[in-house]
């Protein structure tokens, strides 16, 4: 039997197979999303009964044990945990996700106000993540166990090392207070604010109804208030992909493929570009779904520093307020973003590598 | 011709250059922003006033707490109101209001009274505004302040008569002025559910000194004076108010002295405030405040509590008044607080109608300072054997970050002179206050923060029955003395009621207030108009530049 003859069964089997492989597979992943949420939701909603009730948290210590007590009787909070949490499982799947109860807003009104506000700190966070980690990560390999290989690690260590909200803060203090080049922190100035709100059609990203403005003043505006919020998470990934980067760009360079092509006489900066730099970014693209996860956690610590009005802003708020409801709203959708940009991630590395798929 | 690695070049250089191009703008000031209002500029007569307060609705209906009411004060009108510079309330859109008979307050209000959306403002919407508060009764409402209020009629378009449970309920003109008081549109507002702030605001429903323009929800609200408000206080001094919300003390303080804000108000730290007193670009501007801290005994469950073993009635109250001879206010005012909280010897905070300071005259050395020799005296003289074992209990995270360090020092003036052994634990505050109402705490910290200003308020919810401290204490003498004071129409009668009621609990000493805390506000240096009185409201309409 010729190697042609000994190949083909195995190509042919491999090909009749991998359709129905890659369909299971994001089936799979998919459906994978609805336990994964559901039981977040139920945790956080037996926890935040742990810590107390917005009631208490707020008049507790004005009112008579019978007055508290009526009005805990009649905000329900003293019904049966469980009656409350089925209750609660049952708005959900009707899609009801409740009013907060400290302040009387519906919960989808929240996600929509203050999610663009997130949403556009990890986008900004993400681009620096990536003009950052990759380029050093790069130039780390190419300098492999040099002193600039030896500092970027350094500096990559201590970017996922430092915790955001120290790091928010030390920008803050010698960026806006010591050096005065950026502001405090917020979106956007107050007059900023105030005109992006009255657009028509505003989106609640900054960045883009400033750019539909055209205004150039509106836009340095916002961009210079995205700038040490996007730094501070931001480089938490940015250290991540640079080690990722140097270690994938090393082990592809040591592959056989690349040996033949040094041998074939490629010098060593077109086989650093061209032959293993792409294959190198594969395994970015795997980790990018767990850092945004990451990044969504970090967006809470770096929201607050900053005072961006985002989700994660607003989570620590109600949190502090005992707003169950509000949390557990913010928490069940941060969570279904998570999963389902963590199924995107993994659909688009099963359809690069099919190796994923089994 | 160029290769496509050159291309590809070429282009990578193109996307830095302008990504390096967009980052360099970014650090450029931003002119000639104009964020005005429907008049399209602010211009010179508008000031920026910034706050970390929270706001959490614009309905009155649905709030109970500063950071709406410091919003509410603002834009809607109120029967009776506090001029400024007094506590003492007065007729504001009525026109007279008086007790018609023993249960029956009746108020008339001026004539062609408006909102700034161009609706009348008429009886109906008074009796709108106080049926809905009784209808909706939401949990984060005020409408528990209503308690004494059996039913509202509009007889004519200029009359409301609102009819009381008791007789001569003399609080209730303060009522009106409270949270509870603000009065609203019945064109704009539901009277069975709360009003979403996008709507109350897209209404225009406001005829306050000033109407809301442009609305975020605890990030900007700006205010444009409203020219038909015919109130007993004046027209604003300034035409737009733009308030700015920040999320930290830090930002806020850095906002004032850079020059960013106008005027900040509410929070600021006291280190932060130390530091803005030594600041010439500012002005900082103190006015007496109606939050105070209290430490509270249960008589129950302190050393010779009802409760305890060696139960004694007598030996308990000189564990109290020893405690009140220890406590050193002025320490606590200035060294953990650096004067934002000041000494406070009075169960009635300074600048309401008849507070006196008995504690004063009564414990420590006469002149505010601790007395170890009077505190060791009223123990032997009540046979109390020292140390005295006492367990003191906080809430790290209720009262501000500040608690730590308040407590430990008032156990520390507590064992100064060996008179007292303190067990200081600290619990966070659900579980503190579940059990402190169950008699878990022999001692324990407390704070308050008024309803409406009137001495009162810092009377019946403490000392008259069933009140909410249940610490056990009950003296019928103090209780009918602060129930006649609450019906006693006389002025002169009712200041000596309170005056006496005070006097009494000093010596019983349920509770032990210790501090009061201060109204501060920093403003830039041109700034006027700054009033902090015993309203306890600061109103933006007296602010001018």
């Amino acid at each position: 039997m010729t190697i042609a003859e000994q190949t083909a069964p195995t190509a042919a089997a491999g090909k009749s197979s991998g359709g129905g492989g890659l369909g299971r597979y994001i089936l799979v992943r998919f459906l994978l999303i609805i336990p994964t949420v559901f039981i977040l939701v139920t945790l956080v909603f037996f926890l935040m009964r742990v810590v107390g009730d917005p009631i208490s948290a707020s008049v507790g210590g004005r009112l008579t044990p019978d007055q508290l007590a009526a009005r805990l009787a009649e905000a329900g909070y003293d019904r049966p945990v469980m009656v409350q949490y089925f209750e609660y499982i049952g708005q959900i799947f009707t899609g009801d996700f409740g009013r907060t109860l400290t302040d009387n807003r519906e919960i989808s009104e929240i996600l929509v106000t203050y999610g663009t506000g997130t949403l556009e700190l990890v986008f900004f966070s993400l681009v620096v993540a990536l003009a950052v980690g990759i380029p050093l990560g790069r130039f780390a390999a190419y300098r492999r166990d040099q002193i600039p290989d030896a500092a970027l690690r350094i500096f990559a260590i201590l970017c996922y090392a430092t915790p955001v909200f120290f790091a928010a803060l030390l920008l803050k203090l010698v960026f806006s207070v010591w050096l005065g080049w950026f502001p405090l922190g917020g979106r956007a100035s107050t007059q900023t604010q105030l005109v992006l709100d009255r657009i028509s059609g505003s989106t609640g990203i900054n960045i883009i109804d400033a750019l539909r403005t055209g205004r150039w003043d509106l836009i340095s505006d916002v961009l210079s208030h995205a700038v040490l919020p996007a730094v501070a998470l931001g480089l938490l990934t940015a250290g991540v992909f640079l080690r990722l980067v140097r270690t994938n760009l090393i082990g592809t360079l040591s592959m056989d493929y690349v040996d033949a092509a040094r041998s074939r006489g490629v010098r060593e900066g077109r086989l650093l570009r061209k032959h293993a730099y792409k294959p190198a970014l594969i395994p970015i693209i795997t980790v990018m779904g767990m850092q945004i996860a990451l990044m969504l956690g970090g967006a809470i610590l770096t929201e607050t520093a900053f005072g961006w009005r985002g989700l994660g802003f607003q989570l620590a708020q109600y949190l502090g307020a005992r707003d169950f409801v509000a949390v557990q709203g913010i928490v069940a959708l941060l969570a279904v973003i998570v999963a389902l940009t963590n199924f995107a991630v993994d659909v688009i590395a099963a359809l690069i590598d099919p190796r994923v798929r089994y | 011709m160029a290769t496509t690695g050159q291309r590809r070049r070429a282009f990578s250089a193109v996307g830095l250059t302008a990504t390096l191009a967009l980052v360099l703008a970014s650090c450029a000031e931003t002119e000639n922003i104009d964020g005005g209002g429907s008049d399209g500029e602010d211009g010179g007569g508008s000031i920026s006033v910034g706050t970390t307060d929270v706001v959490t609705s614009l309905d009155p209906a649905g709030s109970y707490d500063n950071g709406s009411f410091s919003v509410q004060n603002q834009v809607y009108p109120f029967l009776m109101n506090t001029p400024y510079g007094s506590p003492d309330v007065e007729p504001d859109i009525a026109e007279s209001a008086e007790f018609t008979e023993p249960t029956e307050y009746t108020v008339t209000l001026k004539e062609g009274l408006t909102f700034a959306n161009g609706n009348e403002l008429t009886s109906s919407d008074v009796k709108f505004t106080f049926d809905r508060q009784l209808e909706i009764a939401d949990p984060n409402g005020p409408s528990s302040l209503l308690y004494n209020l059996e039913s509202v009629e509009a007889p004519d378009d200029l009359t409301v008569v609102f009819t009381l449970a008791s007789e001569d309920d003399q609080t209730f003109p303060q009522i009106l002025s409270s949270p509870v008081g603000p009065i609203v549109d019945e064109d704009v507002f539901s009277p069975t559910e709360l009003t979403s702030s996008e709507d109350i605001v897209e209404g225009n429903a406001f005829a306050g000194q000033y109407a809301i323009t442009d609305y975020t929800e605890n990030e900007l609200i700006r205010y444009q004076a409203f020219e038909d408000y015919n109130g007993l206080l004046e027209a604003p001094e300034t035409d737009v108010v733009t308030a700015q919300y920040f999320t930290e003390e830090t930002q806020l303080k850095l906002a004032v002295q850079e020059g960013d804000i106008d005027l900040a108000y509410r929070n600021l730290s006291p280190t932060d405030l130390g530091d803005l007193r030594e600041d010439e670009n500012v002005t900082v501007h103190d006015g007496p405040g109606g939050e105070i801290r209290y430490i509270t005994f249960d008589f129950n469950s302190q050393p010779f509590g009802a409760d305890t073993e060696d139960a004694d009635e007598e030996q308990a109250l000189a564990v109290r008044q020893a405690a009140a001879n220890l406590l050193d206010r002025e320490a606590l005012s200035e060294e953990i607080y650096q004067g934002t909280y000041t000494p406070l010897y009075s169960y009635v905070p300074e600048g309401l109608t008849g507070a006196v300071e008995p504690l004063l005259e009564m414990y420590g050395d006469g002149e505010g300072g601790p007395d170890a020799e009077a505190a060791a005296a009223a123990l032997e003289e009540a046979g109390v054997e020292t140390p005295v074992e006492l367990n003191l209990q906080y809430s790290p995270d209720h009262y501000g970050n500040s608690s730590d360090e308040e407590y430990a020092m008032i156990e520390s003036q507590l064992e100064a002179d060996g008179l007292f052994d303190v067990n200081l634990q600290s619990t966070l505050w659900d579980t503190y206050n579940a059990e402190r109402v169950e008699g878990v705490y022999p001692a324990y910290q407390l704070g308050w923060f008024p309803d409406y200003s009137d001495a009162d308020n810092y009377l019946s919810p403490f000392f008259q029955e069933d009140n909410f401290l249940a610490n056990g204490y009950s003296n019928t003498e103090v209780q009918e003395t602060i129930l006649e004071q609450t019906s006693t129409a006389d002025e002169a009668e009712r200041t000596a009621l309170i005056e006496e009621a005070q006097e009494m609990v000093a010596e019983d000493l349920s509770t032990l207030p210790y501090l009061q805390g201060a109204q501060v506000a920093v403003s830039a240096n041109d700034i006027t108009g700054v009033t902090l009185d015993a309203s306890f409201k600061f109103r933006y309409a007296s602010l001018t530049r």
